[in-house]
């Protein structure tokens, strides 16, 4: 079982893309992904990117194998109203927080996190989408410090909290705090550099790395090399889906 | 799908020859104490990839941007001790520092006439537009041997020595006889590779910045199939992760194959021994 917890759909504005959700999901499922969790790219650039939810839920609902993933904005006075209509989703298993492009610090999105634990639900909170090098030079957006996004899931013990595009170091330098911290988990799909998710294997942070490709941003080959190349078939599994199979309530 | 089927399914139908590695050394996650354990650690994780030749080049182990010649000899030694080490497998080029001209030409001399090493690098101590770069093409000329220019095009701004794209098509113009390798395809981006489009001795190596879809794509549509080379920038990057650039493209077989292997070794010298596939 091959789960992908970071992928999105949509358009991107300072890089093309082919990001419909059937191409998304075809380009996948090309190399055996069988559940797929959606966010639409555009609500980083929306003032309220509650906006495109609506029709994530839409395109999500025709196809069994996709996991729409809202993104919530804990500074958009309806957030509640977001979050309520979210639950009525069956195929909601996780929230986005996109707090580097509203923005916002992680701690104005308390109340709203502790919401997601009376509703069961997960959050993937995004480190970056772009590197800050590439960027648009109008549309600058700084990267969220993993170790805030650590900071955050200690403030919350009781919401699974997954660290979204951190890259191979700074997982690495987590490691201590992802041990410690039961309900912290950290998706690979920004890790690269020379045996990438093999040290943070040697390191003993198996269990808390998820799958996760940036598809349609990234090519999901890359994204499914870097975990399988280097590494044993059982660690490989648990981070291709085990783990996530594990820790969300599907 | 499981991860063995998985692993089979990425595998490289062609072997991939490596145009832009670094030494453990120089760059990295992991610390090496000898070049020994520097090259096990470079062959085994390029191998895993289906990486089977390398183009390498030290920066020095202090990686300084504006290194003393001494140290780019110090470099060079390095490179040339992982070469002998395992000589199938690394392809070593000579590290010059544009800022001493007379001095570069001199070890070019020494590692590529002398030791057959099989291009030259220039990384960001002088933009390509400098005339310190002059002597050094002259001797890539005279020599037949490519060089690997760095550049990027960066959002936050490049270092004061750190070519831009328009700058290595200044170069190519300047030496059109040169073969001239410009890294990081990614970095440079879309604006990046028209700038240097118009240049038939201009190469495009695929290595460094993350996987975005679509690139490599775009670079083919606008260089043509044999102006567009494989390389990782290992060990800052994932062998694999860099590989998908081309293996994970809509391009044709005939296109990546090339890509991989054929379009790299037709800029090496005889020496280097590497045939086309």
């Amino acid at each position: 079982m091959i789960i992908d917890l970071n992928a999105f759909t949509g358009h991107w504005p300072s890089h093309p893309v082919t990001g419909d959700l059937n191409s998304v999901r075809a380009s996948l499922h090309e190399y055996g992904v069988d559940r797929i969790c959606v966010s639409p790219l555009e609500a980083a650039w929306c003032r309220n990117p509650h906006r495109f939810n609506e029709a994530l839920y839409r395109t999500a609902g025709t196809f069994p194998d996709v996991y729409p993933v809202p993104v919530l904005d804990p500074t958009v006075a309806t957030w509640k109203k977001e979050l309520e209509r979210a639950t009525r989703e069956l195929r909601v298993k996780l929230v986005r927080l996109l707090p580097a492009y509203s923005p916002y610090a992680l701690e104005a999105a308390d109340e709203l996190l502790e919401a997601l634990v009376a509703e069961n639900l997960a959050v993937i909170i995004q480190t970056r989408l772009e590197d800050p090098r590439r960027q648009h030079q109008l549309a600058q957006v700084p990267d969220i410090p993993a170790a805030e996004i650590a900071n955050t899931a200690e403030r919350h013990p009781a919401l699974t909290v997954i660290i979204g595009g951190a890259r191979t170091g700074e997982i690495r330098g987590l490691k201590d705090r992802l041990l410690a911290s039961p309900n912290l988990y950290a998706d690979v799909s920004q890790c690269d550099g020379l045996d990438a998710i093999k040290v943070l294997v040697e390191e003993g942070l198996t269990e808390k790395l998820l799958f996760g490709s940036h598809a349609p941003l990234f090519i999901p080959y890359s994204a499914l090399s870097r975990v399988v190349t280097d590494l044993a078939d059982e660690d490989a599994a648990a981070i291709l889906g085990d783990n996530a199979e594990r820790i969300i309530t599907w | 799908m499981k991860p063995a089927e998985l692993k089979e399914k990425l595998k490289p139908a062609w072997p991939a020859l490596d145009v832009h590695v670094h030494p453990l050394d120089c760059f990295g996650l992991t610390k090496v104490s000898s070049a020994r354990e520097d090259a096990n650690l470079l062959i085994e994780s390029a191998r895993r990839s289906g990486v089977e030749k390398m183009c390498l080049f030290s920066l020095h182990t202090t990686c300084p941007r504006e290194p003393t010649v001494a140290e780019c000899i110090e470099a060079n030694d390095y490179t040339l001790t992982m070469r002998d080490l395992e000589p199938d497998v690394f392809l070593p080029f000579c590290y010059v520092n544009p800022m001493y001209p007379d001095e570069s030409a001199a070890e070019i001399d020494r590692c590529v006439q002398g030791a057959k090493m099989v291009g030259i690098k220039l990384w960001v101590a002088r933009r390509a537009t400098d005339p310190g770069l002059d002597p050094i093409l002259e001797k890539a000329v005279e020599y037949n041997v490519p060089v690997l220019q760095h550049a990027w095009i960066k959002t936050t701004g490049n270092l004061v020595g750190e070519s831009f794209p328009a700058d290595v098509a200044d170069l190519a113009q300047r030496h059109p006889k040169a073969k001239i390798i410009m890294a990081h395809m990614n970095g440079c981006g879309l604006r990046g590779i028209e700038d240097v489009a118009h240049c038939p001795n201009l190469y495009l190596d695929t290595s460094g910045g993350d996987p975005d879809s679509g690139i490599t794509e775009t670079a083919v549509a606008a260089l043509g199939p044999n102006r567009v080379v494989y390389g990782s920038d290992a060990p800052i990057r994932h062998f694999g992760v860099q590989l998908g650039k081309t293996l994970g493209t809509t391009l044709p077989d005939n296109v990546k194959r090339d890509i991989l292997w054929n379009n790299t070794a037709r800029l090496l010298p005889e020496w280097a021994g590497v045939d086309t596939i």
